[in-house]
C-alpha cells in the first residue's frame, strides 16, 4: 500500500507542477514506483513538463468513467521506469470529477505503486478538494512572498477541513516546500526569511529550493531539472525526494548567497 | 387569634435640656397621663426615674409608625415596589458589567486561526496561537491573543490584550485602533469615558538585579 501525496498551493504559478515532477521522477530515481498524477483538468501541464505531450491517449476522466483501463491510460517514463504518469483530461472541465470516482482511481493506483502524486490545480474549488481528499500527505509550495504564503494558509485551513483523513480523526501529514529563494534578496531583506514563513504557516519544512533559471528550460525541453547534477534547483529536488524516500538528508541553508558566503570568509581576514 | 386594635396619642420629644424637660413634665404631667412619651436621642437615668415617678409610659429611640391615609399608603407602597424594580434592575447592570469585565462565557483555543477561517465567538476568547492574513475574529466579550495577529479583529467587549500587530485590522467597540499604538509586547486596550486607552502590560524583558 502506497502514501498518497497532494502537491498543493492555493495560488497559481508558484511550481506545483514542476514541483510533482521533479519529485516523482526523483523518487522514481531513489527505486521506488511512483505514479504522477495530474489533477488539473481542462488546464493539463505535467505531460509537457515531463516531456511525454506526445504519449497521452487516455486520460484520467476516461479511466474514471470505464472508458479505458487503467493499464492503457498509465504512461511510462522515458527517464526512469519507475516512474508512470496519469494524464488529466484537457476537454473536459473539473465538474466531471465525484467524490466516489476519484476514491476508487487512488485506492487502486495506491495498490500499485510506492507514491502517488496528485499534482492539484491552482485555488481552492471543487478540483482542488477533489485533490486533497484521499490525500494521506499534501506538499505545500510556497514562493517566499505573503500572497503566495496567504493562500497556502488558506488550502492548508480548508485542507484540515475537508480531508477524509481529517473527518476519521487522523492527520493529513503537511509538508512546506519553499520554492523559488533568492539568496541576495533574503540577505537584503527584500525577500521573506523562511523562518517567518514557518512561523506564520505553522507546518514541517522539507526543503528550500533555490531560484534556478534552469528551471524554465527543463519544463520547456520536457527534461526536469532533478536529472540536471549541476543545477542547484535539481540538486534540491533530489535532497527532498530522498528525504521523502526515508532518507536522512540535512538541511541546507540556500538562503546564503556564495557573494555573501564569500564576503563573510574575506572580512574574518581583513 | 384574638386580637385588638387601637390608636394611641404619642408625645415625641428630644432632650436638649434636662432641667427644661422636667420644668414642661411639672406643669403638663396630667395631660399626658394617656399619651406614649416616646424619646428620641439620648436619656439619663435621672429622667427614666422621673417618668416612672410621674406613672407615665415612655419609649426610647422608636420608629413608630404614623397615620397615613390609605391613598398615601397604598401610593408609598407602589413607590416602594417600582424603586425595587429599578434597584434590581440597576444591581443587575453592575453585574453584568462586572461579570463581562472578568469573565463571561470564556473560549480557551491553541489552535492557528488560518486564513479564510471566520470565528464567531459569543462571550470572551483567550487565543493562544497566531491569527493569520484573511482570517476573522469577532467577538462579543473580552478577547486575549498571545500571539501576533494579522487578521481582522472585531471586539466589543470591555478590553482586550493584544501584542504588537502592524498588519492587524483592529475595531474595538466600532473605533479603529492604530496598529503603531501597540507595543512590542502585551497590551492592554480598553474603552474609558469613550476613549480608547492603550497601557502596556508585560515588560519585554525582565532586567534582573544579578
Amino acid at each position: 500500500m502506497g502514501i498518497v501525496i497532494a502537491v498543493i498551493s492555493g495560488k497559481g504559478g508558484v511550481g506545483k507542477t514542476t514541483a510533482t515532477a521533479n519529485l516523482g521522477l526523483g523518487i522514481a530515481l531513489n527505486g521506488k514506483k511512483c505514479v504522477v498524477v495530474d489533477f488539473d483538468i481542462g488546464q493539463r501541464n505535467l505531460d509537457m513538463i515531463l516531456g511525454l505531450e506526445n504519449r497521452v491517449v487516455y486520460d484520467m476522466v476516461q479511466v474514471m468513467d470505464g472508458d479505458a483501463n487503467i493499464k492503457q491510460a498509465l504512461i511510462k517514463s522515458k527517464v526512469s521506469p519507475n516512474l508512470y504518469f496519469l494524464a488529466a483530461s484537457q476537454t473536459k472541465d473539473k465538474s466531471v470529477l465525484s467524490s466516489n470516482k476519484v476514491e476508487k482511481l487512488i485506492t487502486d493506483l495506491k495498490e500499485k505503486f510506492d507514491f502517488v502524486i496528485l499534482d492539484s490545480p491552482a485555488g481552492i474549488e471543487s478540483g482542488f478538494e477533489h485533490t486533497i481528499e484521499f490525500a494521506d500527505a499534501a506538499i505545500i509550495v510556497v514562493n517566499p512572498e505573503v500572497s503566495s504564503i496567504r493562500d497556502a494558509d488558506r488550502a492548508i485551513g480548508i485542507l484540515d477541513s475537508k480531508s477524509a483523513k481529517v473527518k476519521n480523526g487522523e492527520e493529513v501529514l503537511k509538508w512546506l516546500i519553499i520554492n523559488r529563494i533568492v539568496a541576495d534578496m533574503v540577505e537584503s531583506g527584500e525577500m521573506l526569511k523562511s523562518e517567518d514563513i514557518l512561523d506564520i504557516l505553522d507546518i514541517k519544512l522539507i526543503g528550500k529550493i533555490p531560484e534556478d533559471k534552469g528551471v524554465i528550460d527543463a519544463s520547456n525541453q520536457g527534461k526536469p531539472v532533478v536529472l540536471d547534477k549541476k543545477s542547484i534547483a535539481g540538486q534540491a529536488y533530489t535532497r527532498i525526494s530522498g528525504r521523502l524516500c526515508g532518507q536522512k538528508i540535512d538541511m541546507q541553508n540556500v538562503e546564503i548567497s556564495d557573494s555573501g558566503l564569500f564576503k563573510r570568509i574575506a572580512g574574518i581576514f581583513r | 387569634m384574638q386580637s385588638n386594635q387601637y390608636s394611641v396619642k404619642v408625645f415625641e420629644t428630644t432632650i436638649n435640656d434636662e432641667i427644661e424637660f422636667k420644668e414642661f413634665f411639672d406643669v403638663n404631667h396630667t395631660l399626658f397621663k394617656d399619651h406614649l412619651i416616646l424619646i428620641q436621642g439620648e436619656m439619663s437615668d435621672e429622667i427614666k426615674c422621673y417618668l416612672e415617678d410621674k406613672k407615665l409610659e415612655y419609649l426610647q429611640n422608636m420608629n413608630l409608625p404614623k397615620g397615613r391615609s390609605r391613598k398615601a399608603l397604598e401610593k408609598e407602597i407602589q413607590l416602594l415596589e417600582t424603586e425595587s424594580v429599578v434597584s434590581k434592575q440597576i444591581a443587575e447592570a453592575e453585574l453584568k458589567k462586572l461579570s463581562t469585565k472578568l469573565q463571561n462565557n470564556l473560549t480557551v483555543l491553541d489552535g492557528m486561526v488560518r486564513s479564510g477561517r471566520e470565528l464567531n465567538i459569543d462571550g470572551d476568547l483567550l487565543l493562544l496561537n497566531r491569527v493569520n492574513s484573511g482570517a476573522t475574529i469577532n467577538t462579543t466579550g473580552n478577547l486575549i491573543i498571545t500571539k501576533v495577529v494579522e487578521g481582522a479583529i472585531r471586539c466589543h467587549g470591555n478590553f482586550m490584550m493584544l501584542t504588537a500587530s502592524p498588519k492587524a485590522n483592529i475595531v474595538f467597540n466600532g473605533v479603529e485602533v492604530e496598529n503603531s499604538l501597540l507595543e512590542d509586547r502585551l497590551n492592554r486596550v480598553e474603552l474609558k469615558n469613550n476613549e480608547i486607552i492603550i497601557t502596556p502590560v508585560l515588560k519585554k524583558e525582565i532586567n534582573w538585579a544579578l
